[in-house]
C-alpha cells in the first residue's frame, strides 16, 4: 500500500461501559473501494461515524489524507456522507443540494452552477430536475441527488452507510453497477457500509468482515469467499454448506475425517485449512454450493456425497438443489438447463474436487 | 384542491363537522353578529337603548384617544410577538441539542409556570420588580445603588409580564417542530462544512418555519387582548385596549361603545395577520423562484 489514506490505529469506542468497537486498525488506500461488512450492531456504522467525525473515538488514532482527525470536526474533515436515508434537505431545491457543499465554501456562483451542471451530467439525472424538491423525484433519482452533493466537491474520501438498503431489488442492482463504474470514474476511495456481503463483493475492491465490534476478516472479495477466517465468514453469505469435520496434520498437508462426504485420499493442503484451526479439534469443511455437481451414472470424483432430493429451486441461471444426506442438508446449485435432472425423491450422488474444500473451526 | 372540492359532497364527512359548526356557530359566530348589532344601538341613563343609529361609530372615528390606544395595543403585541420569538428561538433549541438530557425537567418546570394562576405570576412580577422588592433588594446588597431598576408601572414592565406570560407558547411551538427535524439533516450539513451555527441557519431555522410562524400567531392574538399586565405592572397608566373595552362596558356601563371597541380590535388584529400572511406566502414564492 503506497499512501494509505486512511490510517486507522487500535481505535475503541465506547459508550457508556459499553464497547462498541474494539482494537479497530486499518488502512484505506488512495482510490480504493473497501466495504465494511457485518450483521447490524456489530459496528461497522459507529466506525463510519468516526470515520466522519460524527462520534468521537475513545481510544486509538485516525490520520485521514496525512492529518490526524482526532481535533477536527466533521465539517472540517476530506470525508462526505452519503447518509443510509439520504438526507436531503428538504427545503432545498435540487440543484441547492448539490451546490451546498460549494455554497458553504463561499464559491462563486457560475463556478457552482458548473459544477452542478457536470453532476448531474455524470449522475444520468435531467436538467429539468434542476428546481424540483427532493420529495418531486423517485427514489433512485433521490439517491443519485444524495451521490452527487456528497462527489460535489471532489471529496477525497466517500462514506456511504447503507445507501441502498430501503430500494427495490432491480433498482438497487442498476445503482450498485453505477457506483462501481462512478467508483472508477472519479478516483475517490469509498468506505461502503452495508450488512449484504454479496453486494460488498460486488463493488469493493477489499472487504472487512465485522462482528461484534472487531474486525473478523479484511481482504479481497474472492479471499472472503474462498478463504474466510472463520464460520461466521463462511456463513454469511448465501446458502454455504459447513460439514462437521476433525482434521489432523499429517506431513505438509492435512488429514480430514467427515461423515458426510465420501472420499478416496481425504488430504487437503495446508493453505486449505483456515489459521485458526487447530489440529485434532473440531473443524468445520466448507463447500460453497456451486463448487458441487451432480453425478451421472458410473461418473467418480474425489469425494461424494449420496442423498435424496428434499427440493429445488429453479432460479433461471441456475438450478438450487436441497438435498438430504447424512442427516445433514447440503445446497448444491448447479447451472439451468431445460431438462430437469433430478426430482424430489430422486436419489442423487454429488460430485466435489478436493481442491474446492475448505477447512474452518467450528 | 379536488379533494378538498370532493369532501364536500360526502355526507358523512359534513355530519362528522356538525358538533364542530354548532359550537363556533353558537359560541363564536352567533356573539360576533350580537356584537356587531349592539354597535348600532345607544345609552341613556345607563340603560340599552335601540336606536339603530351610528352614533357610537362617529364617536369612536372621531375621537384620537381610541386610535391611540389601538395603536399602542398593536404595536405593544408586535414587539411582544417578536421579543417572544427571538427568545423562544434559542430556548427551544438549547433544550432539545444542548440541554436534552434536562428537557423533560425543563418542560415540566415550564408546564408548572404555564399552568399556574396568570393573576398570581404577574403580582409575583410586581414584588420582584418593586422599588423595594426582590431585585432591587439583591442588587443593592451587592453594592449596586438603591432602586437601581426602576421599571415597575412603565410600559416596559407591561412588555415584561407580557412575554414573561405568552413566552411558553411559542417555547412549545417552536420545540415542536424543532424536534420533528430529522437529526441526519443537521448532520448532513455538518458534513457538507457548515458550523454549527451556519447548519442551524441553513437546515433547523428553516424547517422549523412552521412552528414560528403558529407561535408568533397564537403570541400575536393573545397579546391584542392583555388586560391584567398593563393593569397590574404598567400601573394603568398607558392601557391597551382590552382595558379599554373594559372601562366601556363596565364603568360608563356603555356597551355599544364597548362592542364597537372590540370590533376595531378584531379587525386590526384580523388585518394584521393578514399582513403577515401575506409576506409569509410571498416569502415562499420567492424562494420556489429562486
Amino acid at each position: 500500500m503506497v499512501s494509505p489514506i486512511i490510517k486507522a490505529t487500535g481505535i475503541d469506542k465506547y459508550y457508556g461501559t459499553y464497547r462498541a468497537l474494539t482494537d479497530i486498525s486499518l488502512e484505506v488506500a488512495n482510490g480504493e473501494f473497501l466495504a465494511l461488512v457485518g450483521p447490524s450492531g456489530c459496528g461497522k456504522t459507529t466506525l463510519l461515524k468516526i470515520l466522519a467525525g460524527f462520534e468521537d473515538l475513545s481510544a486509538g488514532s485516525l490520520v485521514i489524507d496525512g492529518e490526524d482527525m482526532t481535533e477536527i470536526p466533521a465539517s472540517a474533515r476530506p470525508t462526505r456522507m452519503v447518509f443510509q436515508k439520504l438526507a436531503l434537505f428538504p427545503h432545498k431545491t435540487v440543484a441547492q443540494n448539490i451546490g451546498f457543499p460549494l455554497h458553504l465554501a463561499k464559491r462563486p456562483k457560475p463556478e457552482i452552477d458548473a459544477a452542478v451542471r457536470r453532476m448531474l451530467e455524470l449522475m444520468h439525472l435531467k436538467e429539468s430536475y434542476l428546481n424540483r424538491y427532493p420529495h418531486e423525484l423517485s427514489g433512485g433519482e433521490q439517491q443519485r441527488v444524495a451521490l452527487a452533493r456528497s462527489m460535489v466537491s471532489q471529496p477525497p474520501v466517500l462514506l456511504l452507510d447503507e445507501p441502498m438498503s430501503a430500494l427495490d431489488a432491480k433498482l438497487k442492482k442498476s445503482l450498485q453497477a453505477e457506483l462501481k463504474h462512478l467508483h472508477r470514474h472519479v478516483g475517490t476511495s469509498f468506505v461502503h457500509v452495508t450488512h449484504d456481503l454479496e453486494e460488498a463483493m460486488m463493488l469493493a475492491d477489499r472487504i472487512c468482515v465485522m462482528r461484534a465490534g472487531k474486525i473478523v476478516q479484511l481482504g479481497e472479495p474472492s479471499e472472503i469467499y474462498y478463504r474466510p477466517a472463520n464460520a461466521f465468514v463462511a456463513g454469511f453469505i448465501g446458502d454455504t454448506n459447513l460439514l462437521p469435520a476433525k482434521v489432523t496434520r499429517e506431513g505438509d498437508a492435512f488429514r480430514f475425517a467427515c461423515d458426510v462426504l465420501d472420499c478416496a485420499n481425504p488430504i487437503i493442503a495446508a493453505d486449505q485449512v483456515a489459521p485458526g484451526v487447530a489440529a485434532g479439534a473440531d473443524a468445520a469443511l466448507m463447500i460453497r454450493p456451486e463448487m458441487l455437481r451432480l453425478l451421472a451414472q458410473g461418473e467418480s470424483a474425489d469425494c461424494t456425497i449420496s442423498g435424496t432430493v428434499n427440493e429445488f429451486f429453479i432460479r433461471g441461471a441456475s438450478i438450487q438443489y436441497r438435498i438430504a444426506a447424512a442427516e445433514t442438508e447440503i445446497v448444491m446449485d448447479i447451472p439451468g438447463t431445460s431438462t430437469l435432472p433430478a426430482k424430489q425423491g430422486d436419489p442423487v450422488k454429488l460430485g466435489l474436487a478436493l481442491g474446492d474444500l475448505f477447512a474452518v473451526e467450528a | 384542491m379536488a379533494e378538498i372540492q370532493k369532501s364536500w359532497r360526502d355526507g358523512a364527512l359534513r355530519l362528522s363537522t356538525l358538533p364542530l359548526l354548532l359550537l363556533m356557530g353558537l359560541f363564536f359566530v352567533i356573539p360576533l353578529i350580537m356584537t356587531a348589532l349592539l354597535s348600532f344601538q345607544g345609552t341613556q341613563y345607563y340603560r340599552l337603548v335601540w336606536t339603530w343609529d351610528l352614533k357610537v361609530w362617529t364617536d369612536v372615528f372621531s375621537q384620537v384617544h381610541y386610535w391611540t390606544i389601538m395603536w399602542r395595543t398593536l404595536m405593544m403585541a408586535l414587539v411582544c410577538t417578536v421579543l417572544c420569538t427571538i427568545l423562544a428561538i434559542p430556548i427551544a433549541y438549547g433544550m432539545l441539542h444542548r440541554l436534552s438530557r434536562w428537557s423533560d425537567h425543563i418542560t415540566l418546570l415550564m408546564v408548572f409556570a404555564f399552568l399556574t394562576d396568570a393573576v398570581l405570576k404577574t403580582f409575583g412580577w410586581v414584588l420582584f420588580l418593586d422599588r423595594s422588592g426582590v431585585l432591587n433588594g439583591t442588587l443593592e446588597a451587592i453594592g449596586f445603588p438603591p432602586a437601581a431598576v426602576n421599571v415597575l408601572f412603565t410600559p416596559n414592565a407591561t412588555m415584561i409580564g407580557m412575554v414573561y406570560n405568552l413566552l411558553p407558547y411559542t417555547i412549545f411551538t417552536i420545540a415542536l417542530s424543532m424536534a420533528r427535524i430529522d437529526g441526519d439533516l443537521v448532520l448532513a450539513a455538518r458534513d457538507a462544512g457548515a458550523s454549527r451555527l451556519r447548519a442551524f441557519i441553513e437546515v433547523t431555522l428553516p424547517l422549523a418555519k412552521p412552528g414560528i410562524w403558529a407561535g408568533a400567531v397564537l403570541v400575536f392574538v393573545l397579546s391584542l387582548g392583555v388586560f391584567l399586565e398593563p393593569k397590574v405592572m404598567g400601573g394603568g397608566t398607558s392601557p391597551l385596549a382590552a382595558e379599554l373595552i373594559r372601562q366601556s362596558f363596565e364603568t360608563r356601563v356603555n356597551w355599544p361603545l364597548g362592542a364597537a371597541l372590540t370590533l376595531v380590535l378584531i379587525v386590526i388584529g384580523a388585518a394584521a395577520l393578514t399582513v403577515a400572511g401575506a409576506v409569509a406566502l410571498w416569502q415562499a414564492r420567492r424562494v420556489v423562484n429562486d
